[in-house]
């Protein structure tokens, strides 16, 4: 602690600061029209100081909150001092203005108090439309930005206050949901309100110049707390390799290779060796792939971080331009979170080297996609679902099921919500059992979900990864069950890609079937505790047949009881063969 | 103390904390009399009767006085957070068997890859998927299959299965499915076995919620039973003919056979007893817009009055720990979808502890000492400094004892602890140590009340801030300036204040049933007739209580959103017609003042519609205390003000000395359950009520 800084004030202004961002990311949730904002929370709220650092975030989506540094970047570039009370900017292109797709759109507000820049609110949302190939902006087969919807690059949506009604008319032209798009956008700006307010009143308490000492302090605060656990970290390079499935029905392994090198109290991660960008919507602009980073990075520290800047500091990002991880314009890049996700598991694969008992194993590979979209009875409709569920194993730790991935604090959508409001089914939500990769600690059961289309028609996206390359395990624990997607329809069942190259037309009647990929697993299965795997036989995660194949553990079917010696005799004897 | 030979009728107030179980009367002069005894927790009913026979020895009065005892139980949640409930059951549609298990996905943490989520109540092993399916409307899309339910019924028998819990899909719109299993399970299995439908306790959309308040429910059915029959017979062994009544998380009380039938709905019975107090305070002093404030020795928790009534909210997980948060970040607990009222809590009371971390930040809580080893100055083991022992060492409450003497402190040790501990990792001297540690607890609490103002689009500069609990008046001052908030209210015994407000609390049910459309498709006619079917079902569950249905008064309200929300806001409806533009237009006015934006041209969804039946009691005088402030010596102490202000000679003197005067601050007020402090540049009085009404004044 600085001898100017007072610790007391210092974490007086840190609650303060904590929550405004609560408060931001509240307004978002409660406001928000779109299911994809306020049900699955796929939006990202900060407060930034007068150099556009975040010094507080609401806490959503974790592989997205490292993302405002980019955009704000642009914002001092493209504005320096073209900024004035009652402004408020726009964005969402991801080559110049800092964006990472487009259906996010970032809504940017700086804050004026007594005609001084003090700092901004910045917001950012998973919009569910903004036009392009397919109804949710997300199509795989688009080949270029051009074909993925309207491109806003920062301009004014608010000057001195005044709406530029012609963006918001522009915008509202160019997006299959005007409402939700135009209600969510009233939401963001809601929240930027709320900043607005917090940092008044903390300027009015505080003093503009102290405030600044405080928040360059909290800063390097958090700085400091992760250079302390990075130098916990032995020194060493670490390098794995995970793979994207790749695109359409016979698709090339796309390889995300990273390098990871611990250096006394700081790291650098290079993507060297990573496949070049391709000609479909999978491409991940550059600012989710450091905000990826950062997040792996921070997921290893086992103090509290203030949710600011600063700790992003000892973490440097390579990314050879023209790769997957940095695509050059015009590159694609709708449904590139499937990248960012495989970005995070790549790290903690490299990490598991050195610290197998911080990390976890391969979870579901992030969240898969779907769009369904038409017209019924003469008013549109559009569903974009956000599904994950399932953690890889951790060292002393199953992998939990039923839950977020770790890099995204989604939610999923109610079946009845959705069943009220649109032409569709839902005929199945739930575990699939012997999913979950084995290991003497297991990976988290796969969930699958299945959609019934009750609509004439309507249109279909899928993003999904993980069929070719199953989520991995670690020492020595399994894979988790690849994934799948069937598409039945007059009881022909179809598999389809993970990520097909089309949207596809959906008629009455019509199933779609999405199973998810299990969990990998922790360590080796036949050191598993018989007992644990009695509790999955009896909870019917793990059937009787795989508990024997994949455990070891024989348990009688009348009694469901461990058959000690006939457990002993199979692990030995599968062990023997193995030697 | 009054006593005179006018036939008594008594109303008794049970409320049951860890440590002790606090007995309140209040007799038919409206004078209160409170006695704390230590709980029993083996069997809370010995305590509970041995209190009550003791406070009606002491006041000379006979069992038969008792008109009515009001019980706050902390027994559903306890039964929760330890996990001993009944061996649960769950019986869902085909296809969602894993409903609670993959609940909503979201946890309460990010960045920390050991988290492990709550185990379910119902474990898979025990969820069985029944073939049956309705649709959004509640029209049939498959049969139900009355020959599997018999099939599970025999698996249940077999598993010694103690609660089931019945949710289907769209249950909400057609209970008929749920409540035909419901029917044949009871003839299947034992008559002891509880049986929760969930188109009974929450006929409301949204499978997750409902069902986890469907468990959560069976869950602790068959221990609440056993704890409330129990009760009653104990009470009835001693004489007290009295029916026994539970406050309800709603604020309201229900019979104890109403709560034995939804126990789900009494979890936070104790936090709503106090806000009902505060509640009363305010419309007796004539404030409409109040915040509830009550600290005490592990939490401090803050609640809105508007219009004389606490803000309620049906977003409540129990067992997911002291999280200000836990309104974004959700997923510790388990969802509970009833009323209840709103009320923000954070991990700050007397006994939270002080700590400087490794990176020199000092901070207080959310770890507490409890009540053992308890503070330091408790001289009971205690090494680690407490936020009671900062404000000790500050001189805002008696170096000499605490608790009107039952406690004796010792300052010197809370002093070294405080020093070694804060002070010397901090290099600030003590007292401007201790005075930091208290503007961070000030913070701290201060985040609990923006929880449920500002939060809500509510500016807290419009309320008066009513401060009980044992430490509440200590820092209320503090926090209404870190506000702007311009007035405090002390009320009469706030150390009992929650306990009293059992016995000012209004038998209440509030009912609700989805019927989800768009406004603009709905028939009035049709809605009318929906509420008249849900006010009547809520004023019989009063006259079945014994209530005189002519005092029995409904009140209706709307769960309304703009179409695609996932969040609605609840709308009073005024009695006669319904006009849905009107209520279209009342949502959009409440969706402005909370949330600052309208949009008149969007549609309006009508998500579900609500019925509150109260029968009110009548407002009674204000209580009078009869223990606290007896006059004492006006005396004074060095008290510690902060930066600026240094050490000042403080008068210390008890309630009673400010009657007629105003004075000015640096004051403090000893009572025998709390201590007010009035720091410099406020101003106090006490007002016709005998509450400490408190001009805030600028100076920080």
């Amino acid at each position: 602690m600085s001898l100017a800084i007072d610790p007391i004030t210092f974490e007086v202004i840190q609650n303060a600061l904590a929550s405004v961002a609560d408060e931001m990311a509240l307004v978002i949730m409660r406001t928000a029209y779109s299911p994809v904002v306020r049900d699955t929370m796929d939006y990202s709220t900060a407060l930034c100081d007068r150099e556009g650092r975040v010094v507080a975030q609401g806490l959503t989506l974790a592989v997205q909150l490292g993302a405002f540094p980019d955009i704000m970047r642009c914002v001092r570039r493209d504005f320096g001092t073209d900024l004035g009370a009652g402004d408020v900017l726009i964005a969402n292109d991801p080559y110049g203005s800092g964006g990472q797709h487009l259906p996010d759109i970032y809504i940017i507000k700086p804050i004026f108090i007594g005609g001084r820049l003090e700092g901004f609110a910045a917001t950012m949302a998973h919009h569910s439309d903004v036009g392009g190939l397919t109804p949710g902006s997300v199509a795989i087969h688009a080949t270029e930005i051009h074909q993925e919807g309207l491109r806003l690059p920062l301009v004014k949506l608010y000057e001195g206050g005044r709406e530029c009604t012609t963006v918001l008319r522009i915008i509202a032209a160019n997006t299959r949901t005007p409402v939700q798009v135009l209600g969510d956008l009233r939401a963001q700006l809601a929240a930027c309100a709320v900043a607005e307010r917090g940092l008044v009143q903390l300027v009015a308490r505080y003093g503009a110049e102290a405030l600044a000492g405080y928040f360059d302090a909290l800063h390097d605060h958090a700085e400091r707390i992760m250079r302390a656990e990075i130098a916990a970290v032995p020194d060493g390079v670490y390098r794995f390799t995970d793979y994207i499935d790749g695109v359409g029905e016979t698709p090339t392994p796309l390889a995300i290779a990273v390098t990871v090198t611990v250096s006394g109290d700081s790291v650098g991660i290079d993507f060297t060796g990573s496949a070049g960008q391709i000609p479909a919507g999978i491409n991940c602009p550059i600012a989710m792939v450091n905000s990826a980073c950062y997040c792996a990075i921070r997921s290893i520290a086992s103090r509290a971080i203030p949710n600011c800047e600063g700790y992003m500091r000892p973490v440097t990002v390579t990314a050879p331009a023209g790769t997957l991880v940095n695509p050059l314009f015009p590159a694609a890049c709708g449904a590139r979170g499937v990248i960012a996700y495989r970005v995070f598991d790549a790290i903690m694969g490299a990490l598991a080297q050195v610290i197998p008992e911080k990390v976890m194993a391969a979870g579901e590979g992030g969240p898969s996609l779907f769009s369904i979209g038409g017209t019924e009875r003469g008013r549109p409709f559009v569903l974009t679902e956000v599904m994950v569920g399932s953690w890889g194993a951790r060292a002393g730790r199953d992998g939990l099921e039923g839950v977020s991935n770790p890099a995204a604090n989604l939610s999923n959508q109610p079946v009845e919500l959705i069943e009220a409001e649109l032409p569709l089914k839902i005929a199945r939500y739930g575990l699939v059992p012997d999913t979950g990769g084995p290991g003497r600690f297991r990976g988290g059961l796969a969930f699958d979900r299945e959609f019934h289309i009750l609509a004439a028609e309507a249109l279909f996206t899928v993003r999904a990864d993980r069929r070719d390359h199953p989520p991995y395990g670690l020492a020595g624990g399994g894979s988790g069950s690849p994934s799948v997607n069937h598409l039945i329809r007059g009881g022909v069942d179809r598999a389809l890609p993970t990520m097909p190259m089309e949207g596809f037309i959906l008629r009455k009647g019509d199933v779609f079937l999405h199973h998810a990929a299990g969990g990998g697993g922790f360590g080796d299965p036949f050191r598993r505790e018989p007992g644990r795997v009695l509790e999955d036989v009896l909870d019917e995660k793990v059937t009787l047949a795989h508990a024997a194949a994949a455990y070891g553990v024989v348990i009688d079917p009348v009694s469901l009881t461990v058959d000690e010696a006939a457990t002993r005799r199979r692990r030995a004897g599968t062990a023997a063969a193995a030697d | 103390m009054s006593r005179d030979s006018a036939p008594s009728r008594i109303r008794c107030g049970v409320d049951i904390g860890g440590t002790f179980t606090d007995i309140v009367f209040l007799d038919g002069r409206d004078n209160v009399h409170t006695c704390k005894v230590s709980s029993t927790p083996d069997d809370y009913s010995c305590a509970i009767v041995a209190g009550i026979t003791t406070l009606l020895r002491r006041i000379g009065e006979q069992p038969a006085a008792i008109e009515l005892v009001v019980h706050a139980t902390t027994v559903a949640t306890n039964t929760i957070l330890e996990h001993k409930g009944a061996r649960t059951a769950l019986l869902t549609t085909q296809g969602f068997r894993d409903v609670l298990e993959m609940r909503r996905l979201r946890i309460p943490v990010m960045y920390d890859l050991q988290y492990e989520k709550p185990r379910p109540l119902a474990p898979r092993r025990f969820v069985f998927e029944v073939p049956e399916r309705l649709g959004p409307r509640g029209e049939v899309w498959q049969p139900l299959d009355e020959a599997a339910v018999r099939g599970i019924a025999t698996k249940l028998r077999q598993t010694g299965i103690q609660a089931v819990a019945i949710c289907f899909l769209h249950a909400y719109m057609n209970g008929a499915h749920e409540q035909r299993v419901a029917e044949i399970l009871r003839a299947e299995l034992d008559a002891g076995v509880f049986i929760t439908a969930s188109s009974d306790i929450l006929p409301e959309i949204r499978e997750y919620e409902r069902a986890s308040t469907a468990v959560v429910n069976a869950y602790v059915g068959p221990i609440v039973h056993h704890y409330l029959s129990r009760l009653e017979s104990a009470l009835a062994a001693a004489g007290v003919a009295a029916p026994l009544s539970i406050m309800h998380s709603g604020g309201g009380v229900m019979s104890a056979l109403a709560a034995m039938v939804r126990p789900a709905a009494i979890v936070e019975s104790g936090p709503a007893a106090g806000v009902i107090a505060a509640a009363r305070v305010a419309r007796q002093a004539g404030l409409a817009n109040a915040i509830s404030f009550d600290m005490g020795g592990t939490t401090a928790k803050a609640a809105i009055i508007e219009g004389g009534e606490p803000a309620k909210t049906t977003e409540y997980e129990v067992g997911a720990g002291i999280n200000l948060s836990s309104r974004l970040v959700k997923g510790g607990g388990y969802p509970i979808k009833l009323p209840f009222i709103d009320v923000s809590e954070i991990g700050a009371g007397g006994g939270s502890l002080i700590k400087v971390d490794a990176n020199g930040v000092p901070k207080v809580g959310p770890e507490s000492a409890g009540a053992a080893p308890g503070p330091v100055c408790y001289g009971l083991g205690g090494e680690q400094p407490t936020l009671t022992d900062a404000l000790l060492v500050l001189g805002y409450l008696n170096p000499g004892y605490l608790v009107g003497g039952a406690l004796a402190i010792d300052r010197d040790r809370a002093a070294e602890a405080l020093q070694r501990h804060v002070a010397v990792p901090l290099g600030k001297p003590l007292l401007e140590a201790a005075h930091g540690v208290y503007q961070i607890a000030a913070a701290t609490m201060t985040r609990a009340v923006k929880a449920v103002t500002t939060y809500r689009g509510r500016d807290p500069r419009d309320f008066v801030l009513i401060a009980f609990g044992g430490n509440g008046p200590v820092v209320a001052v503090e926090i209404a300036r870190a506000l702007q908030i311009a007035r405090v209210l002390v009320p009469l015994a706030p150390g009992v204040f929650s306990a009293l407000g059992l016995l000012l609390s209004d038998p209440e049910h509030e009912f609700v049933q989805t019927v989800f459309g768009r406004v603009g498709s709905l028939e009035a006619s049709d809605i009318a007739a929906a509420y008249a079917r849900l006010e009547q079902e809520a004023r019989q569950a009063l006259v079945a209580e014994g209530l005189d249905p002519a005092a029995v008064a409904v009140a209706r309200a709307a769960d309304m959103r703009y179409s695609g929300q996932a969040y609605e806001i609840a709308v009073p409806v005024p009695s006669g017609a319904i006009d849905l533009a009107a209520m279209a237009r009342r949502f959009g006015d409440e969706h402005e003042r909370t949330y600052g934006h309208r949009s008149d041209s969007d549609s309006v969804d009508l998500v579900s519609i609500r019925a509150l039946a109260r029968a009110t009691r009548g407002e009674r005088p204000t209580p009078r205390q009869t223990q606290s402030g007896e006059p004492r010596e006006p005396a004074s102490r060095l008290v510690y003000f902060g930066d600026g202000l240094g050490a000042r000679e403080t008068t210390v003197l008890p309630r009673v000395a400010l009657a007629g005067r105003v004075l000015e601050g640096p004051l403090i007020i000893e009572e025998y359950d709390a201590t007010c402090v009035v720091p410099p540049g406020a101003t106090a009085r006490l007002d016709g009520d005998g509450n400490i009404d408190i001009s805030v004044g600028g100076s920080a």
